[in-house]
């Protein structure tokens, strides 16, 4: 290609990926725990495949059971390590393979029509990962954790929640070793549902209490596709 | 070279949990019961805290006692012989943003606090 040609519009992409601190820092130090023995390389490949496997399903189960089943319910609320064994996962032993991963005095934030809980962590971003997997973007932002406690209703009012006056917002500030979920009211129009239909609708914006569940809206849901204005030739 | 056990919560944690493995540590029990008015004490957090500045000097009401658990303050640098109650500690918006709008005079934190932060309002 001729060097007088100027791409001043539209640069190339960069050759090389620039690696940040935090990457290298972590390269770092994940070589020198194997070196020194703390876990070997395939332990750390194990650990990398349950991490990234691992998503919001279980606690959606979780609650889909203690809306059909009143004593589940009430094991939640009361032992939610054995309600969380109900939905397989083991909070002493979630990786199956021996690694502590995670605090687990998990509780269930029920919500009542007149009571709504939505969960936070100002100080970093605390979070129920072995049964809701790992934390949304948004939720790491010092915008949602700064927000979130002083403007709750206008920050869920930006997810699209507006709730009455009426329904009490109450916002769980995550900052020690319990870890939340919120467990919302089942939504009118789900009467005769199966556990799986309900487990559907339970996303993961519903168990952190940022959203509602409502019939036809699941995670799997088919956005509407929009031609492209230019399309590729 | 260092002597410190960098696997010994591991160790305590296993089978058990993390709280859990802390339980009974404290010698006694909770010094506050549920629906105890609580002020957060304003105490010196150079170093390390888990107690936001947003709660310090407001009061509000012990809505569950959680477990017993070494303060983070001292966890953080690996002081563990020494464990507290926890609290989860219920406000008022209100109470805690003076300018929350009243029509929303309902609205409620919560966040958890060791023993040492409380005191009886």
């Amino acid at each position: 290609m001729s060097h007088d040609h100027h791409h001043g519009h539209n640069p190339p992409a960069p050759m090389v990926d620039e690696v940040s601190d935090f990457e290298a820092l972590e390269i770092a130090v994940r070589e020198l725990c194997i070196e020194k023995g703390l876990f070997t390389a395939d332990d750390h490949r194990k650990f990398t495949e349950f991490a990234e496997h691992i998503g919001p399903t279980p606690a959606a189960r979780m609650v889909a059971k203690a809306w059909l089943d009143p004593e589940y319910r009430k094991l939640c609320l009361t032992d939610s390590l054995t309600a969380c064994k109900a939905v397989g996962v083991d909070l002493l032993n979630p990786t199956g393979f021996g690694t502590p991963s995670d605090y687990t005095d998990v509780r269930v934030l029920e919500d009542t029509p007149t009571l709504h809980h939505v969960v936070v962590c100002t100080l970093c971003s605390c979070y129920p990962r072995p049964i809701l997997g790992f934390q949304p973007e948004w939720y790491r932002t010092p915008n949602y954790r700064r927000r979130l406690v002083r403007w709750p209703r206008q920050v869920l009012a930006e997810f699209g929640l507006v709730l009455p006056s009426e329904v009490e917002i109450r916002v769980e500030d995550s900052n020690q070793k319990c870890r939340f979920i919120v467990m919302p009211v089942r939504p009118a129009g789900t009467e005769g549902w199966t556990e799986d239909q309900l487990t559907e609708i339970v996303t993961r914006d519903c168990l952190i209490g940022v959203a509602l569940p409502k019939p036809g809206m699941t995670s799997n849901i088919k956005l509407p596709v929009h031609k492209a204005a230019k399309p590729a030739h | 070279m260092s002597q410190h056990d960098r696997t010994h919560h591991a160790k305590i944690a296993t089978g058990k949990g993390d709280p859990q493995c802390f339980k009974g540590t404290t010698g006694g029990p909770p010094k506050f019961k549920v629906g105890d008015r609580v002020r957060i004490k304003d105490l010196p957090d150079i170093f390390y805290t888990r107690c936001q500045v947003y709660t310090r000097g407001a009061v509000g009401e012990v809505a569950v006692i959680t477990h017993e658990s070494p303060a983070p303050e001292d966890e953080a640098w690996g002081h563990v012989d020494h464990s507290e109650w926890f609290y989860i500690v219920r406000f008022k918006q209100k109470d805690l943003w003076p300018e929350y709008p009243d029509a929303f005079g309902n609205d409620s934190l919560q966040t958890e606090f060791s023993e040492r932060w409380l005191e009886l309002a």
